[in-house]
């Protein structure tokens, strides 16, 4: 679905890029973490088409998005963390927008509005920021679009809304349509994304499913002090210490994402030895 | 094939897209309105006021018409791309799903066609009934010239007659093409410059003229043999030193395609430039 080859991409002086690739296939929702200013938003504007690589490739569905024609831009939907929407009414401005998008569903978006408990006739003009960025969630949902870019679509929103976004998001993958969730507050993708990609340096650091990472790794709670450091991460906690480690046994555990993305940060070169090397970028 | 031509046309997205610029403009556009008319009633009210004479002749309703022409129009001109200035604003309006030519030719029908149009509506509704004015006060008031002479009513200027006393702009319209030469410069300015589009073209359509003068005047003027001097567009006069002149001129075809390439071809460099410059815009 999305295929960038060797991007590079850099801001007047300030390289963000330096050869990129990654594969984006459909049927995933795929957790981009990072750093603050590490390209996660470049990344996601440059396969929308609205930055062009510098050097490199990216094709999404067979189109180049540089070239930003209506069927693409009608296929790939950019939710931006900074928007502006118009002083409107609710209803008004989705009827104007959604005559542009021939597979949107006034169904769907009243379904996702109802579970983000959207106020059915308002002013967009008079919502919170949060309010106006769940109208956008809604809105780019129902648009059916195939790839799906949210950058931090979770800021703004309060606990309770973090999870109708979780639960509205689960509800609309399937087997034609790529999510990719840019963020860096890691716990709210938990339960969503069954995929991480971890950029840093504009290289990518680590790229794999949740299933292959609790295959490979093991998340836990550790008592013994020699463990926590023999461990690949640990950090202590009140139970003990929370360690990942290899998981040579084949157990069960639930990925803890905000350690695997701190053990990431930390010791990137002999994590991605525990996968196997195709997968990796 | 079709489906291609649909990629840059499709006459549903254009109209939707219309509908969406309307929706989004339309207070700003209809508070403008009594902006311009008071403006304009004020200006004219000034006039008749203080010219006890000749108030509103066709020449000052002209020097009216095409000031405010020139200034309303380059401002809202250098206004029509403003959202690619905002990072939030661009990409909303980039995402939009319709092609560059349609972006630009909705964007084209509001900033020149529909902008042109009301304007003159605007102008026309004030403009009669001030200059209907102006003549009942020097009817009423029996004024007269200084040597008794009667003041004739004045007419209401025609734009489409041309400039009152210019024999070219009657035939060709000079004065409305170079409003519309100059703000299809704004409009590509308004795409080309991110923030404070109108001070920037407004330097930028100088340092041209600056350019263009300078040129004139120490490349070709230098080129030319001594005693001869651009006298028009395409023609050089030389006195000599004999009182008879003399004068190289282009043919009347290619001098009359010259002129029209500059004057009716401008604006299309301006807007295809837009266009190209919508197309490789970044976010």
């Amino acid at each position: 679905m999305v295929s960038i080859h060797n991007l590079h991409f850099s801001y007047r002086r300030k390289p963000v890029f330096r050869g990129l690739s990654l594969e984006l296939e459909p049927g995933h929702i795929y957790g981009l973490l990072g750093r603050n200013g590490m390209g996660k938003s470049t990344l996601l504007r440059s396969i929308a088409g609205f930055l062009f690589p510098q050097e490199g490739e990216i094709g999404v569905l067979g189109y180049q998005p540089r070239k930003r024609q209506p069927d693409f831009l009608q296929r790939v939907f950019l939710l931006p963390e900074e928007f502006s929407m118009p002083p409107m009414e609710l209803a008004k401005w989705v009827h104007l927008h959604s005559v542009f998008y021939p597979r949107f569903s006034r169904a769907q978006f009243m379904q996702a509005a109802a579970g983000f408990e959207l106020p059915a006739e308002c002013r967009l003009d008079e919502m919170s920021y949060g309010q106006q960025k769940k109208v956008l969630i809604c809105f780019a949902l129902a648009t059916n679009a195939n790839l799906l870019l949210m950058d931090e679509p979770t800021n703004g929103l309060d606990v309770v809304s973090k999870s109708q976004f979780r639960k509205v998001m689960a509800g609309f993958l399937d087997e034609e349509r790529c999510i990719v969730v840019s963020t860096h507050q890691i716990k709210d993708l938990e339960n969503l994304i069954d995929r991480v990609t971890i950029i840093d340096e504009g290289t990518i650091l680590f790229d794999q499913t949740i299933d292959t990472i609790s295959e490979r790794l093991l998340f836990r709670i550790s008592y013994d002090p020699g463990e926590a450091s023999t461990a690949l991460y640990s950090e202590a906690s009140f139970r003990g210490n929370a360690i990942i480690e290899p998981n040579t046994a084949g157990e069960d555990s639930r990925p803890d994402l905000e350690m695997l993305y701190k053990a990431v940060m930390l010791r990137s070169e002999e994590l991605n030895k525990l996968f196997p090397a195709k997968s990796n970028q | 094939m079709n489906h291609q031509y649909n990629q840059h046309f499709s006459m549903k997205r254009w109209s939707s897209l219309l509908a969406l610029h309307w929706a989004g403009n339309r207070k700003r556009y209809l508070l403008s309105l009594p902006a311009m008319l008071g403006l304009l009633v004020i200006w004219e009210g000034f006039l008749v006021i203080m010219d006890r004479y000749s108030p509103l002749n066709d020449g000052m309703q002209a020097v009216t018409y095409y000031s405010g022409l020139l200034a309303v129009g380059t401002l809202y001109g250098s206004t029509i791309f403003s959202d690619l200035g905002s990072k939030s604003k661009g990409i909303a309006w980039l995402a939009t799903p319709a092609s560059a030519l349609e972006k630009l030719l909705c964007a084209l029908l509001f900033a020149v066609l529909a902008f042109f149009v009301v304007y003159n509506l605007v102008f026309y509704l004030v403009d009669i009934p001030m200059v209907e004015l102006g003549n009942r006060l020097i009817e009423r008031q029996h004024r007269v010239w200084a040597g008794g002479y009667p003041i004739e009513a004045n007419p209401v200027f025609n734009v489409f007659k041309g400039m009152p006393g210019d024999g070219l702009d009657r035939g060709h319209h000079i004065y409305l093409c170079f409003y519309f030469m100059v703000q299809s410069a704004f409009v590509l300015g308004s795409v080309y410059f991110e923030r404070f589009a109108f001070v920037k073209t407004v330097v930028a359509v100088l340092l041209c003229i600056l350019f263009f003068a300078l040129l004139e005047e120490q490349v070709i003027h230098a080129t030319l043999p001594n005693g001869w001097n651009q006298s028009l567009f395409s023609e050089w006069m030389s006195s000599g030193d004999t009182l008879r002149a003399k004068a190289v001129r282009l043919s009347p075809v290619a001098s009359l395609v010259l002129v029209g390439l500059l004057i009716y071809g401008t604006p299309l460099v301006f807007w295809t430039a837009a266009y190209f410059r919508i197309k490789e815009k970044e976010v």
